[in-house]
């Protein structure tokens, strides 16, 4: 017996699931997410846990303003039982050179065009919100109070689990091992445990979507990069908001539970999809991190990981068609799909449906390469 | 109670010396586990978790988080595996501890 579903989903990230659950609330039938290990076990799970509306680009800022509307009553839309933990502390974005700070100018005026709520600070108004940051060399700062971090896993898992309720089937531990395209459509997804027959094929595989393309018969202009991030034992609070340099490629987080969280954006960093561990990663941030809040030097940490960034030629995600028909792409995030997620599964949703999406996404589909439309992110860590 | 002789392992004690655990002064040995030390005055309880319930000495070789102590002001120290020095500010911690914003050299890492 062939298995049948409307709608194959490859990807059990928020991403997957975010869409599977708008995809479901729509009124679609037969949806499927195939997941190769466990939900959130990918990018999802791995990431920094920031939600940051302080972006460059138009589209950046919108997908960012509208999820963090959603997350503020996530726990409600989605009945969760529990908790995503979405705590909106800000964001503080620091500014030690002249051409960083000059961007962050033409930064604040977009978002605040947008009706992003953020503002410059010199560096004393900085301290009265970090009083631990060193403001030595420091130009100014950019805070936007209603950015924040929230919980990965338990956002997915309120995906997952509001996705299932409609009837979503998930698949764990089930590795999608081809794609079966017949003149010019898709006709179905192979996996290690059979073959389901399905004329729509969601690409959100994240780290791994350029694999997942390429059996679809697409090339699409993404490459996979490891992060990695510390994490320390756990104090009572001290930080806030998230404090971020994109001069200097960090970001650090003091979570619910008391630990700081860091990561580091290393040019040298593989680019592939290993998500192994290194020293020297740590020797970087510990040095990074303590020069900008010295205080954090007392900290032991206790662990580190790594996960992927999944990153398109102009740092924003490709959304949409692309390559044969049935086959649409939510990928190439760039290290920001988290936070804007919740937006990102319903326009995903709307556009599979031939709905309208909430936020125009047209400008992110995959042909924006061969046109030249590019719009780069300038920042990202 | 300490243990002054055994058949296989030698102490060597370093001197008799004073340190203060939440201001009381106490008497230890320089060099031994701080929380050895405190075992031998009689402090059983070395440590508070965010719920309120009392931790003491338990795994003895810096794993478990049983016996984090303030030390000299500097949180969350292993008391288990921090040898004991003449003056030493020890603290029972309650819940987390609080960064205090001064770098010391002393901090095991």
């Amino acid at each position: 017996m062939t298995e049948r579903a409307q709608i194959v989903i490859i990807g059990g990230g928020v991403i997957g699931c975010a869409i599977a659950y708008n995809l479901a609330l729509s009124g679609a039938d037969d949806v499927m997410i195939l997941e190769q290990s466990y939900l959130a076990s990918g990018s999802t799970g791995r990431c920094g846990a920031g939600v940051r509306q302080q972006w460059g680009t138009r589209m950046n800022c919108i997908l960012s303003r509208e999820s963090v509307r959603r997350f503020e009553t996530l726990n409600d839309t989605l009945d969760y039982p529990g908790d995503i933990e979405f705590k909106q502390r800000g964001y503080l974005m620091v500014a030690h050179s002249q051409k960083e700070w000059d961007q962050f100018q033409e930064n604040l005026k977009l978002q605040n065009e947008l009706g992003i709520p953020s503002q410059a600070l010199s560096p004393q108004e900085a301290t009265e919100i970090v009083p631990i940051l060193n403001t030595e060399g420091l130009l100014g700062a950019t805070f936007c109070p209603t950015d924040g971090h929230c919980n990965p896993f338990y956002v997915t898992d309120a995906y997952a689990q509001a996705a299932r309720r409609l009837g979503v089937q998930i698949r764990t531990q089930c590795q999608v091992t081809g794609i079966d395209v017949k003149q010019g459509k898709i006709r179905g997804v192979q996996t290690e445990d059979g073959y389901i027959s399905t004329p729509i094929v969601i690409n959100a595989a994240g780290a791994f979507s350029q694999h997942v393309a390429v059996m679809a018969e697409v090339e699409i202009p993404v490459y996979s990069e490891r992060h990695q991030i510390l994490a320390t034992e756990p104090v009572a609070p001290t930080l806030d908001p998230m404090v971020i340099s994109l001069s200097r490629h960090i970001y650090c987080q003091q979570v619910p539970h008391g630990s700081f969280l860091m990561g580091l954006g290393d040019p040298d960093e593989l680019k592939s999809t290993d998500t192994g561990h290194s020293w020297q990663f740590l020797h970087n941030i510990a040095r990074h991190v303590t020069e900008l809040l010295p205080p954090l030097g007392e900290l032991r940490m206790v662990r580190q990981w790594s996960g992927s960034y999944n990153i398109s030629p102009d740092s924003q995600p490709i959304l949409g068609k692309g390559g044969p028909e049935g086959f649409f792409l939510a990928c190439g995030f760039s290290g920001h799909g988290f936070m804007i997620a919740p937006v990102v599964g319903e326009a995903l949703a709307a556009l599979v449906l031939g709905e309208e999406p909430p936020v125009r996404i047209s400008q992110l589909d995959l042909g924006r390469f061969a046109r030249g439309d590019l719009i780069r992110e300038p920042s990202v860590v | 109670m300490r243990i002054s002789e055994h058949p296989i392992l030698k102490f060597r004690r370093g001197h008799r010396v004073r340190f203060y655990f939440d201001g009381q002064e106490m008497k230890g040995f320089e060099g031994e586990p701080i929380a050895a030390a405190l075992h031998a005055e009689g402090v059983r309880v070395l440590h508070y978790s965010e719920a309120g319930r009392p931790r003491g000495f338990f795994c003895a070789i810096g794993n478990c988080s049983s016996c984090l102590m303030m030390v000299d002001s500097q949180p969350n120290v292993r008391t288990c595996i921090t040898p004991l020095r003449a003056e030493m500010d020890i603290r029972t911690q309650r819940g987390r501890g609080v960064l205090s914003g001064e770098q010391s050299e002393d901090r095991e890492s």
